[in-house]
């Protein structure tokens, strides 16, 4: 059921969304395994419309809130507002009540927005004075960042991003791809001609088959002996933090279920490792003086290439 | 003049220096060949032969990589794909070993034992 679920939504997305079959894969995978994903590219990589067409797909319930320096978390979580005609102060719901939110340049937004955001996405509801409203099933953020800006942006702190289950950089597409672009974008691109592939208790369902998905004894000691190499690399300042790790064997098991498996495999843990742990690995800053590569990609790289798996 | 004794002395040394490495080559041969009972000990001689043979594979390698970079390389590997499928829901999966034709599987691995090269050169599976 997942394999098929999964081709038909990336045949449905790719309908809109040219050449960002992994993309597509990564933020299923993730929302499956009940995570969330920053999305980092420069502008006009498609971010936008691939979260829409993918909530489209799903039938679920899509937000877009454009983060700005001046937005308050009354503006994303809501507040009470005076009723005039009850006289009485009620909770108006904001713009995180969705399924899917797309929090666009999430680093534009000062701290204190950030981490109401953040805590909601880990709580998986909202307080705001005492009142507390659970947040729907299901529900992920999608925030985008564009990693070229410095002016008048918060980067979000290591606490912040290790929130995310998976970073996805949008790279340039290839020179075959961008024909392929070019051609779609001939004709007007309308996100109503995705089709709705997925009842919300087909993806309730599948998220619960994730849950079943097994992972043997030995893959989670091989998945320990990963964490404590990237906390003693001598390049990295700070490791992956337990939370990171458990967000792997979630995502991997949602990978594994995608592919139409009840099991994880290493090859699974090793396809998602580095976008979900990449984002928090923290480079020692004189690793270059020392001539250490400052790539978490390469150093991850070589960690999975040095810790042996069970085979 | 030089005597014939001596003509087959250095006959002699010469087939033995020809032959020698030959031989060598056939006993390693020998000695690296897969007698496997079962599907794992099947893949645990492919697993043996893999890190010989292929020298510059890393040590964190998985079956898939293995695989991949075999076909590369030319080695034909479309055989083994059920019997892999199957060791790792055994291996992963928790499922019994199954009873399954493995002879693939020590094909591969026997065909990897004859091209065993070291780190040091000689013929060996390129990237």
């Amino acid at each position: 059921m997942g394999a098929e679920i999964r081709d038909k939504v990336v045949a449905e997305v790719g309908k809109v969304v040219v050449g960002r079959e992994r993309e597509i894969d990564l933020l299923l995978m993730c929302l499956l395994a009940r995570g969330h994903v920053l999305l980092e590219g420069v502008p006009g990589v498609s971010k936008t419309l691939l979260a829409n067409a993918f909530s489209k797909c799903l039938g679920l319930q899509f937000k877009r809130v454009q983060f700005t320096p001046d937005i308050l978390p009354l503006d994303i979580i809501g507040g009470f507002v005076f009723n005039m005609k009850d006289r009485e102060f009620e909770f108006r719901r904001g713009p995180i009540f969705t399924n899917i939110l797309l929090a666009d340049e999430i680093n534009r937004a000062p701290p204190k927005v950030q981490s109401a955001l953040l805590e909601s996405m880990q709580e998986l509801q909202v307080t705001v004075e005492g009142h507390t409203e659970k947040l729907p099933f299901p529900f992920m953020v999608i925030a985008t960042q564009n990693p070229l800006e410095f002016e008048g942006v918060y980067p979000l702190p290591e606490g912040q991003l290790d929130r995310f289950m998976v970073k996805v950089s949008f790279k340039y597409p290839s020179k075959e791809v961008e024909a392929g672009i070019l051609k779609r974008n001939l004709s007007s691109i309308d996100v109503n001609d995705v089709r709705t592939v997925l009842t919300v208790g087909e993806l309730d369902a599948l998220v619960r088959q994730v849950e079943e998905v097994k992972v043997s004894d030995e893959v989670l000691a091989y998945l320990a002996r990963v964490a404590e190499a990237t906390r003693n690399e001598g390049s990295l300042v700070l490791g992956a933090s337990p939370r990171a790790m458990v967000q792997l064997v979630h995502c991997a098991r949602a990978k594994a279920l995608l592919v139409g498996r009840k099991y994880v495999t290493p090859d699974d843990i090793k396809s998602v490792a580095n976008e979900v742990l990449t984002h928090r690995l923290t480079i020692d800053r004189a690793a270059a003086l020392k001539g250490v590569s400052r790539n978490p990609e390469a150093i991850l790289t070589a960690i999975l290439d040095r810790v042996e798996p069970p085979r | 003049m030089v005597s014939n004794q001596l003509i087959l002395g250095a006959l002699l040394a010469l087939n033995i220096a020809l032959y020698l490495p030959l031989v060598f080559s056939a006993l390693r041969r020998r000695k690296h060949k897969v007698n496997a009972s079962n599907l794992a000990d099947a893949f645990n001689g492919l697993e043996m032969a893999l890190k010989e043979a292929v020298p510059d594979l890393p040590a964190g390698f998985t079956w898939e990589e293995a695989i991949a970079r075999l076909r590369s390389s030319g080695v034909k590997t479309e055989g083994m794909d059920f019997a892999l499928k199957s060791y790792e829901e055994y291996r992963y999966g928790g499922s019994p070993l199954p009873d399954l034709d493995f002879r693939e599987v020590v094909k591969v691995a026997n065909m990897l034992g004859g091209i065993t090269t070291g780190k040091s050169g000689g013929a060996s599976l390129g990237r």
